[in-house]
């Protein structure tokens, strides 16, 4: 195919994918679905403390764990170090 | 290593530090003393068009309680931005007038992202972002209020107020489960999107790269204004990657759960699956609940590992940054040149994560902190505001058009989203499914 075509074709399936996902997101809001009675917030409360009484919705002892936190700590800063290395890896490659 | 001290206080990563800070400070003062009130506005929900039984009006709440709150928040902000732009040269002049006009129009936002069906969905970051585009795009910006147009200074301030919400101690409250579904897939979905948006899609724009990734696999709007700032992205950058988040987020809220149901999955495993790829808070809590009670629980415990991430993901992009994207090929960067370029709101914003969650905590409370949260994350979310107006103000769609680079920036973040729910799928069956491990219990008594 040549690369004018794909170039038309890629554009045509953008524009499609776009419409297709704000009439959809159009759609939900005018229905009003995924909402619950139970709670005064939607999607729009990005962040954990944006929710009016988050506190009541998660509960802090809702799972207990044997493994110390200085474990999930160690567990934490190592994979985070290891997939910066990784990063800093696959950013020297060529394409 | 050459370190200029007066940095301290001239420079606008420095200042944002020192605002941020004493925002936090008297909100503290004020809640564990309880001798003033220091809260600022916010406009409840009210309904225009929705036919409820019970309409709440907008002017029910404009009475004297909130109009004082209003002019607190005006002038708290007021006063500290004022000083911050005076100490970095700028002429108070002319900012004071303007950041007055911007600070209308932000209370113009709350207001309309206040109402119900538009807040259930979408809130104050798209709305800024319209209300600011629809001024420039159409009667333009005059020249008397672009002193205020200070996106990354509110957005940098805003960030060190939020760290004080991120608390270290949750990152234990799943145990290793939560860890590996949150923490391993994580970054590797940031890997595959960075290779997938600048080896394959062949996208320049680094930073706009760094920003979606981080938006699709941390969580949303806030991952994406704490990378998009460690990265130095351009204000559309932002406004872009947090659309695309917004609109997605839509669908994936009422979707996601339908899918999940239709395949059978039990509810442990879908909320886990929902927690860990869902954007924002609101919509995880929502989606999980339509799955059941330990869905909603298990998908709030994996989002709350998430929202800890923000900060170490912020803290490795701007290193990242510093040393590799925004460096001259074949020179290596020394030790001294990477603190200079280092964004220095990042240690604000640890700083405050440290005191809150290994000071403060342990001292007054876990009550005692959430009520201080409760205070500053309207701070937070009003220096945003202020920061996404700026953004439309300061943009034209022509420049969102080109941005968009013909598609592919809509295409990573699907395709990263995608690759994102199978890897988050298989980390959650390898860990919850019983293959390998006991399955966890949920203690789901209120």
């Amino acid at each position: 195919m040549n690369p004018k075509r794909r170039k038309r074709i890629f554009r045509a399936v953008t524009i499609l994918t776009v419409v297709a996902v704000l009439g959809c997101a159009g759609w939900i809001m005018a229905c009003r679905l995924g909402l619950s009675p139970d709670y005064d917030f939607g999607a729009g409360a990005y962040y954990y403390a944006d929710i009016p009484g988050f506190e009541s919705v998660v509960r802090d002892d809702a799972y207990r764990t044997e493994v110390p936190l200085w474990v999930h700590i160690v567990l934490f800063l190592g994979w985070g170090w290891l997939m910066y290395r990784l990063w800093v890896w696959i950013d020297s490659r060529k394409p | 290593m050459k370190t200029n001290l007066s940095n301290l206080w001239k420079k606008e990563d420095w200042l944002a530090v020192w605002i941020g800070f004493a925002v936090i400070a008297i909100a503290c003062i004020a809640v564990l003393t309880g001798a003033f009130d220091f809260a600022a506005a916010k406009f409840s929900t009210w309904h225009l068009w929705e036919n409820v039984a019970e309409k709440k009006s907008l002017l029910a709440q404009l009475n004297g309680a909130f109009w004082v709150k209003l002019l607190r928040t005006f002038l708290v902000l007021g006063v500290l931005f004022t000083l911050g732009v005076k100490l970095q040269g700028g002429k108070i002049k002319e900012y004071i007038p303007a950041f007055l006009v911007l600070f209308v129009l932000s209370v113009l936002v709350r207001l309309i992202s206040a109402e119900f069906t538009l807040n259930r969905y979408l809130e104050w970051a798209f709305w800024a972002l319209i209300v600011g585009l629809l001024i420039s795009n159409t009667v333009g910006v005059p020249q008397w209020l672009k002193p205020a147009i200070r996106t990354e200074f509110y957005i940098k301030t805003g960030l060190v107020i939020m760290g004080f919400s991120v608390l270290f101690s949750n990152i234990a409250k799943f145990g290793l489960y939560g860890l590996g579904i949150a923490w391993i897939v994580t970054p590797i979905v940031i890997l595959f999107m960075w290779w997938f948006g600048t080896k394959v899609l062949k996208i320049g724009n680094k930073p706009l790269v760094i920003t979606l990734a981080a938006a699709t696999s941390v969580c949303g709007t806030s991952a994406a204004i704490a990378t998009g700032a460690a990265a130095g992205a351009k204000k559309n950058d932002l406004g872009i990657a947090i659309s695309i988040s917004i609109i997605f987020t839509i669908l994936m809220m009422v979707f996601e759960p339908m899918i999940i149901k239709a395949v059978g999955m039990n509810q442990l495993m879908g909320g886990a699956l929902i927690g860990g790829t869902v954007d924002s808070t609101g919509a995880v809590v929502l989606a999980g609940n339509a799955l059941g009670a330990e869905a909603e629980q298990a998908a709030v415990l994996v989002k709350s590992i998430q929202n800890i991430l923000i900060g170490f993901i912020a803290f490795f992009v701007a290193l990242f940054f510093a040393t590799r994207v925004d460096k001259t090929e074949g020179k290596k960067v020394g030790a001294g040149e990477i603190w200079n370029r280092f964004p220095k709101f990042i240690i604000g914003f640890f700083v405050a994560s440290l005191v809150a969650s290994f000071l403060i905590q342990p001292l007054a409370g876990s009550d005692s902190v959430k009520a201080i949260n409760g205070v500053l994350d309207q701070y937070k979310n009003w220096c945003f505001v202020l920061a996404f107006t700026s953004i439309g103000l300061d943009t034209n769609f022509r420049e969102i058009a080109k941005q968009m680079q013909g598609g592919k920036v809509l295409w990573l973040y699907i395709v990263g989203q995608v690759f994102n729910i199978a890897l988050t799928f298989f980390a959650v069956w390898l860990l919850l499914s019983g293959v390998l491990f006991d399955v966890p219990v949920l203690d789901l008594y209120k």
